[in-house]
């Protein structure tokens, strides 16, 4: 193509052409390609707002749920939380005497010792709770018949449900009416803390 | 006189055009201008979607913002729910550890044969509790476990006396094996097996008296006792 022999007509058709070929091919680079860049990122944006949001209406139109489940949760634990022993004078085992002497004085048991012992720890659950419980032993030494220690045990069975035999013993003396008795019983106990 | 010769010569050599009606000279800038007119209205659609998607997005945004403290009341809810689910399920495994024996010393004292004179019955105590990591060697500092790697906890109910013979101690092993004891005592005879039970620890002369008692047999029988069962 030999511009020189072109004509006149020929060569403002050729510039015309020129002038907006580049002017499409600008409008394509520096428009429209960023503005396609704009419409990926403004519809990521969008996805996660709209995820959010569903998200959202979906926990908030599930909050009388939520309440109903913690109101049952809460049923559920006190029972349990009734059933932790309450220490008297800052002690376990004198909150356990307050409880036991009662019932080991009307089971015809005497001279009751209580000792606190070390808590144990419980099996976690899978989702660790932040408090976590234990089980808490209370040694009670003390002395009467084989019927009355027997008759002690189904009384305490009996009064709380929650209170749990962990070890017991009654030896022999002289006077069996005076064995010498023995019973470590359980409270379920607050432990640590998995998180301050 | 030759054809040649009258040939009519009416057209400049730049007017000459091809016999096509479409002429290129026309057709090129017409297609550019297209091209730019397309290019315009690719970006305005391009525009307007990407402002749609912006209003969207502010519209949603601005609902959250509004919703945001209700939503923080639910979410802290749920984490409370989390939370006492979790407290549960762990006092449901101290529950589920609970074992009632009154009863069964009851119906003890009434198998107990006349010439068993029980000297001691005991539930020992369980073994110490030990939280430390598997694996961590003697000595070593280590970061104490939340709670024992096991949920089982094994029980055993010893019994010890005296009897002027055998007879009587046959008798209460027999009457422990019968259905009233089934709930509370394991019956495992094979003596091959680590947890037989019962299993009598010791059977002996009683030596530690004179006379009557010279002539009484000590005995000490451990059975194995329903383990505790710390879980669901």
């Amino acid at each position: 193509m030999n511009l020189q022999n072109m004509a006149p007509n020929a060569k403002r058709s050729l510039l015309i052409t020129a002038v907006f070929g580049a002017a499409a091919v600008s409008i394509y680079l520096f428009a429209v390609v960023p503005s396609e860049g704009d419409l990926v990122r403004a519809k990521t944006e969008l996805g996660e707002v709209q995820t959010r949001h569903e998200m959202m209406m979906r926990n908030l139109s599930g909050a009388d749920k939520v309440k109903e489940r913690l109101e049952g949760l809460n049923a559920g634990l006190d029972e349990f939380r009734a059933a932790i022993l309450q220490p008297s004078l800052e002690s376990y085992a004198m909150g356990a005497k307050k409880l036991l002497d009662p019932i080991a004085a009307g089971a015809g048991l005497a001279e009751t010792e209580y000792e606190e012992l070390p808590l144990v720890a419980l099996p976690v659950p899978k989702r660790l709770p932040v408090q976590l419980f234990a089980r808490r032993p209370i040694r009670l030494v003390c002395r009467g018949s084989y019927q009355a220690a027997v008759s002690f045990l189904l009384r305490v069975e009996k009064e709380f449900p929650l209170v749990a035999l962990q070890a017991m013993s009654i030896t022999a003396q002289t006077d069996p009416l005076a064995q010498r008795v023995e019973f470590v019983f359980e409270w379920p106990a607050k432990g640590g803390r998995t998180k301050k | 006189m030759s054809a040649k010769a009258y040939h009519l010569n009416l057209l400049k050599d730049s007017e000459r055009v091809s016999s096509s009606p479409v002429r290129i000279r026309v057709m090129l800038p017409v297609l550019a201008m297209f091209a730019v007119a397309g290019a315009v209205v690719w970006w305005g659609s391009l525009l307007g979607r990407v402002l749609l998607a912006r209003a969207s997005a502010q519209t949603l945004q601005a609902e959250i913002d509004t919703r945001k403290a209700a939503y923080a009341d639910v979410m802290e809810k749920m984490n409370l729910a989390n939370e006492l689910e979790s407290e549960l399920e762990q006092l449901k495994y101290y529950r589920a550890g609970r074992h009632v024996y009154g009863g069964v010393l009851t119906s003890l004292a009434e198998v107990m044969p006349l010439k068993i004179q029980l000297t001691r019955l005991e539930i020992p105590p369980p073994p110490p509790q030990s939280l430390v990591p598997p694996g961590v060697l003697p000595g070593r500092p280590y970061t104490p476990l939340w709670g024992p790697t096991g949920n089982v906890e094994s029980v055993s109910l010893v019994l010890a006396g005296r009897t002027p013979k055998e007879t009587p101690i046959v008798t209460l092993m027999e009457s422990l094996e019968s259905d009233a004891f089934t709930n509370l005592v394991t019956i495992v005879k094979d003596p091959r097996r680590s947890d037989q039970s019962p299993k009598v620890r010791s059977i002996r002369q009683d030596a530690s008296r004179r006379g009557e008692g010279s002539r009484m047999l000590a005995f000490e029988i451990e059975y194995r006792v329903k383990d505790r069962r710390f879980a669901k």
